[in-house]
């Protein structure tokens, strides 16, 4: 009975094959878990020609510790790796994943999925009716920002839970493409355009994401404002890693999710190192995260309090981390 | 474009000639007849599509058939054996956890799901792994309820 | 209090009797049905809001390979609506479109993708008109009209006045009014809308299979809309997937399908999307109120006196009354000396509202509770105290002509006082815990019909035969409530059987007696009489038979389900079975009908639109919930409900359980989450993510205590359970919050971003009375 879909769906077994694929085939898209992409497929959100799976390739499906990194190949379910031990020195990571969607969702979905899930708004994630009888938006086949009018700038937000963990934690990812195959920050792939946040080029593939076994070192957590405790995006999502001296702070990160079109990362800030007391150094970390971030009506709250969530997520984590319990996260 | 699939479904063997973008709902809907799995969204919001893929929960709403070609899928209709009831179809059905019914398929596979990693979840472990299942009717009191009945079912059996 | 458990007939636990068939994936529901050879249905809706339709050119689609039928608006030139002297309403659009979404054409074709290209290839041209989409936007001066004969774009405004008012006021302690604003929310039942018809040409013969609440509606409004005899008609509905009032009304669906396959001469399929069913809506409409209240000092109700404006949407429906109910039902929950009411039901350029579980009761009684809650504070009184001075004295006729003849809320309110702690914890609780009561109550069946036939308000029959097994005929829709169980209790408990013996078939218009369908809580009242009456016949029938069996008169015959046997005799009887061949002799097959009338006197006052809102039996709840606000995000956890329903007897304790808590937590996603939202017109939230209602995470436990009022009426004394708690959870939750952190909030729903924009209000009030002190 679903209709609007029609494309060709391969599930090649290496990441040779995935990448000679995506590089070939005209309009081929990665496909992953497809828990983001098929809702919109569904809504004509796009017509890719070609799905490339990479649910078949083992490489991406496992989580190995490789010299002084945690590999986690980027095909992973969120729902496995919510079980995996080997994530157990990075409660950051645990604690976004388990606040994606819900359960069900969970269990499709994977970690490179997360990271390069499309941008959302209110007025993108509609049918094609819909879309077609609002003239379209700026983020696809049309021309205004019916968030902005008039502005030339899309800010359809980016809704992902793990990157702002992955962010604080210092991951990097692995990008391959026909003949290159690198290593890069995470922080690097995205950039604050609702149109097109992802910085990866066509044929080019998230392979895997690795974490620097130190950054277990950090005290680290995730908190999510949403409307419901299960299901929903994040309203705002705010990730933060730290490490403590006995003055007080020594280092800290801080990433912020659901208010822009991309995820935020913040981590020289002026303040710091800081005594975990001083309220002028937190409310001017504040007001540095608040300067950049910048939620608009792309959901059903308004940006105002969006806004005033990253500040009191932010703190609440600091605190939690801070306190003499906080060693394991919050 | 359309592929030939392999897969089990409720014990069976199926090869089926099917498009690469039908969804698994479609296909065990529309293909094998399966209704009890329903679809009550647009893609991924309700869990009332929810099926077993190699014995974990999945919404078929949102799953290419294709994707699934060589695993095993179980629906509600496979969970009754000899026509008994399940410990938890039972329980949804004396305690009340199904009113409309439209949400139950989903929510019993659901929650088989989750018995099976964890025989004995706790009240909260059940809301949580139960979540993204929405029911309209119930307020979900009873369905905790029936939950929790089967788990003691289970535990006296 | 303890009452001995019963195992069988009325008052046991009683799992729903087509509950196995739901846990097994078994039961059919009308995207289930077999669907080889079916052409597939889909609708051309209206991109815009408002527009007068010049030209639908459909010449391109209908030359598309695999079309088999295109219809227009010109295929469904009579209009419909559930109230008679209100319809204005068209299957497709005519010289207008009012709304975005409003069907315009559709189209049969071999497949969905063919249907959807044929869709695609309608040309429309059309002269765009100003969209309105509040009820002040509507009312403006210059606004143009929506409807031609309705200036002003109101649907309907009522002033009601009963007792003195202003003199109430006058001697009112303390009086205070204030605004309430109520988003629009809508049903959002599971199951996606859908319909198959199958049209015989040869025959000239429909049958119909829908989603219904209301098959008898469905089958008059496919006759008059396709001007076909309704005995050429026949509808069936299947399991349905929920319902709450949104398919009482006839949907446009529903008669698009079966033009649409009259059209294509053969059988069509429309299943259609969640955002479609969304866009049908017939929701709850977004209410402003202004309510002003007064009372003596000692918490005594003296007078009420409430505004309301209702956006209705763009098209009549159930809106006169909705708009009725609304006043109506300001009366026969507390004592109140005066009332007046003025409403106003106006149009909008948005999908039509309509009835929705507490159908017009909601949005108002949250004002008026939320501001009884806030007097009783300021008079320093307890506010569930204050609710005990206004008790009414039953049985009673209310000012504006309604009948209270049985009143469990003393007891409800008894009982919440005690479980929830209320004397020692509310006003007492740390700083962000808070407990807040609010009250309701609604009708058990509107005691007066919307369509006025002179038939009683339900026929049940009993068939019985050969095999000895009795087969229940009701036109009661069975959409998960229970009704078919309960139906199924009332025979058992009267003629004494075990359920092996019973089996119910409902809503078949072929087999089954017509009934009003299930909507305003009438099917337990009224059919649960019917079938006592019916049942009761049938065993007066068997006890004849029996005694002339046993050679004696029927006075000496007592019934005990599988035997009949003389009262006091040592004999052992003789068996059912042997009392059905008896009695079947010279007669065959019996068929024994059960009815059931209201009586004039509860069809309530004599004043226009006085019987909107009376019933035979009113019910009644009490609520107390707990909530934990976190006062740095917003965020409010409802810990726990304690409700207690007056429901006068429960049938099936289980199943009003179940009821009473799927209404309370409906009651808290509006108060909560629920807001549909438009943005010119489109929903926002045409989705189960954005149209947020509250998951297992987010919901209470929810204790219910069942009040047994014995409604002198009803059957066994039973009374409505599943709708009457609902609107009490709005004005709890508000006060909640006060108790909590001592903020007032009047807009529903409750959302954390409102909870922070009052405490801001809060501090900044505070500090102006420091650099004023």
């Amino acid at each position: 009975m679903n209709t609007g879909m029609n494309f060709e769906l391969n599930a090649p077994a290496s990441i040779a094959e995935v990448v000679e694929q995506l590089a070939n085939k005209t309009g081929a898209r990665v496909f992953s878990g497809g828990t983001d992409l098929v809702p919109n497929l569904r809504r004509r959100i796009g017509t890719p020609p070609v799905l490339v799976s990479t649910d078949g390739v083992a490489e991406m499906k496992s989580v190995d510790l490789q010299g002084d990194h945690l590999v986690i190949g980027a095909a992973m379910p969120l729902a496995q790796l919510l079980e995996s031990d080997k994530l157990a020195g990075f409660p950051a990571l645990l604690q976004a994943i388990a606040e994606v969607a819900g359960p069900g969702l969970r269990e499709a979905a994977t970690i490179g999925g997360n990271l390069c899930q499309d941008t959302r708004c209110l007025f993108y994630n509609q049918s094609h009716w819909w879309r077609k009888s609002n003239g379209f938006c700026l983020k696809l086949d049309g021309d205004t920002c019916h968030v902005a009018p008039n502005g030339e700038h899309c800010f359809a937000a980016y809704c992902g839970d793990v990157a702002p963990a992955l962010l604080v934690l210092g991951a990097e990812v692995r990008i391959a493409a026909q003949g290159k195959d690198r290593w890069v920050s995470l922080n690097s792939i995205y950039e604050d355009d609702g149109r097109s946040h992802l910085l990866l080029k066509p044929g080019e593939l998230l392979v895997s994401i690795r974490i620097p076994l130190k950054a277990a070192q950090w005290r680290s957590g995730y908190l999510k404002s949403r409307l419901r405790k299960s299901v929903d995006f994040p309203l705002a999502g705010v990730a933060v890693a730290l490490r403590l001296d006995n003055r007080g702070i020594s280092h800290l990160r801080i990433a912020v999710t659901g208010t822009n079109s991309r995820p935020l990362l913040f981590e020289d800030f002026s303040v710091v190192p800081l005594s975990i007391t001083d309220d002028l150094a937190l409310s001017a970390i504040d007001r540095e995260i608040g300067q950049s971030i910048k939620p608009m009506r792309t959901t059903n709250l308004p940006g105002l309090y969006r806004r005033k969530m990253v500040a009191v997520l932010g703190r609440r984590l600091i605190e939690g981390l801070t306190a003499p319990t906080g060693k394991n996260g919050v | 474009m359309a592929s030939i699939i392999n897969l089990k479904v409720n014990g069976k063997t199926q090869e089926h000639l099917i498009p690469d973008a039908m969804l698994l709902v479609d296909f065990l809907r529309d293909r094998l007849g399966l209704t009890g799995t329903k679809q009550g969204c647009d893609g991924g919001e309700c869990g009332a599509c929810t099926v077993l893929v190699d014995g974990r929960q999945r919404l078929s709403c949102v799953t290419l058939a294709k994707s699934v070609a060589g695993k095993t899928v179980e629906t509600i209709e496979s969970i009754e054996t000899k026509g008994r009831l399940s410990r938890l179809q039972a329980a949804f059905h004396e305690k009340l956890g199904t009113q409309c019914g439209f949400c139950t398929p989903g929510m019993i596979m659901a929650a088989e799901s989750l018995l099976r990693k964890n025989p004995a979840p706790e009240r909260d472990e059940i809301k949580e792994a139960l979540s993204g299942n929405l029911c309209r009717c119930t307020g979900y009191v009873k369905i905790i309820e029936s939950v929790e009945a089967a788990i003691l079912t289970g535990e006296q059996a | 209090m303890n009452k001995p458990l019963k195992t069988n007939g009325v008052g046991a636990r009683t799992p729903l009797i087509d509950g196995v068939e739901k846990v097994r994936g078994a039961a059919k529901y009308t995207a289930d049905l077999a669907i080889d050879g079916a052409y597939v249905g889909r609708i051309l809706r209206s991109p815009y809001s408002h527009a007068e339709i010049i030209n639908v050119d459909t010449s391109r689609a209908e030359a598309l390979e695999g079309v088999i039928a295109v219809v227009t608006g010109k295929d469904s030139p009579i209009p419909y609506g559930i109230v008679p002297i209100a319809q204005n309403e068209y299957p497709m659009a005519q010289e207008k479109v009012r709304y975005r979404g409003e069907p315009i054409a559709a189209v049969a074709a071999v497949d969905a993708a063919t249907a959807e290209a044929a869709l695609e290839l309608i040309e429309l041209t059309v002269r765009e008109l100003p969209g309105y989409y509040t009820a002040r936007e509507s009312r403006a001066p210059d606004a143009v009209q929506i409807h031609e004969n309705k200036p002003g774009n109101l649907e309907r405004d009522v002033h009601n006045s009963f007792g003195d008012v202003e003199d109430g006021f006058r001697q009112s302690d303390l009086v205070v009014e204030d605004e309430f604003h109520c988003e629009e929310v809508t049903h959002a039942h599971m199951e996606p809308h859908a319909a198959i018809a199958e049209y015989h040409p040869e025959r000239d013969h429909l049958t119909f299979h829908s989603v219904t609440q209301v098959p008898y509606y469905v089958h008059l409004m496919l006759a008059q809309c396709m001007q076909m005899p309704q005995s050429r008609i026949r509808v069936i509905k299947p399991f349905v997937g929920g319902g709450f009032g949104a398919r009482t009304e006839t949907l446009n669906f529903e008669l698009i399908c079966g033009i649409l396959a009259r059209a294509a001469r053969g059988r069509v399929r429309m299943v259609l999307t969640r955002e479609e069913t969304f866009l049908t809506h017939r929701g709850r409409p977004a209410a402003d109120v202004r309510l002003k209240l007064g009372l003596s000092k000692t918490g005594k109700i003296m007078a009420v006196k409430a505004e309301m404006d209702q956006y209705g949407g763009a098209y009549g429906g159930y809106g006169i009354v909705t708009i009725l109910y609304a006043g109506a039902l300001l009366n026969a929950l507390y004592d109140i000396p005066a009332v007046h009411y003025d409403g106003y039901r106006v149009y909008t350029n948005t999908p039509p509202c309509g009835a929705m579980r507490g159908h017009g009761t909601v949005d108002i009684r949250h004002a008026f509770d939320t501001i009884l809650n806030r007097m009783a504070r300021e008079l320093g009184l307890d506010p569930l105290e204050v609710r005990r001075i206004n008790l009414m004295q039953t049985p009673t006729e209310t000012p504006n002509g309604l009948m209270v003849t049985s009143y469990g809320l003393p007891e409800a309110l008894d009982w919440v006082e005690k479980a929830s702690g209320w004397k020692e914890r509310y006003g007492k609780l740390p700083k962000g815990r808070g407990l807040g009561i609010g009250c309701s109550h609604f009708v058990s069946g509107a005691a007066k019909p919307v369509q006025w036939t002179g038939q009683p308000d339900a026929v049940v029959n009993l068939k019985l035969d050969f095999d000895g097994g009795i087969t229940i005929l009701t036109g009661a829709a069975e959409i998960g409530q229970g009704s078919s169980t309960i139906v199924a209790q009332v025979v058992a408990e009267v003629l004494g059987l075990d359920y092996s013996r019973l089996r119910v078939i409902a809503s078949d218009s072929a087999i089954t007696p017509r009934d009003m369908g299930s909507y305003s809580s009438r099917v337990t009242y009224m059919v649960g009489n019917a079938t006592l009456h019916a049942a009761e016949k049938l065993k007066a029938r068997l006890i004849r038979a029996a005694a002339t069996a046993l050679e004696t008169e029927p006075e000496n015959i007592e019934c005990c389900g599988e035997t009949y046997r003389v009262i006091d005799s040592q004999d052992k009887g003789i068996p059912f079975d042997k009392v059905v061949q008896t009695a079947l002799i010279d007669h065959g097959a019996i068929t024994e009908r059960g009815t059931f009338t209201v009586p004039k006197e509860f069809q309530g006052g004599k004043h226009r639109g006085g019987a909107v809102g009376s019933t035979m039996g009113f019910s009644y709840a009490a609520q107390v919930v707990e909530v934990v606000v976190d006062e740095d995000t917003g965020e409010i956890t409802v810990e726990k409900v304690w409700v207690a329903h007056d429901c006068g007897y429960a049938l099936n304790p289980l199943s009003v359980e179940g009821q009473v808590q799927g209404a309370i937590w409906m009651g808290m996603g509006q108060a909560m989450m629920e807001a549909t939202r438009f943005h010119k017109g489109l929903p926002l939230h045409a989705n189960f993510i954005d149209y947020s209602f509250p998951t297992m995470m987010d919901s209470p436990d929810i204790e219910v205590f069942i009040v047994e009022s014995m409604d002198p009426n009803g059957p066994f004394g039973a009374k409505e359970a599943s709708e009457g708690g609902l609107a009490g959870f709005l004005p709890a939750l508000a006060e909640a919050v006060s108790d909590a952190i001592g903020v007032e909030i009047n807009d529903m729903p409750i959302t954390p971003d409102k909870v922070l924009d009052a405490l801001t209000r809060k501090r900044r009030q505070a500090q102006r009375k420091r650099v004023s002190a």
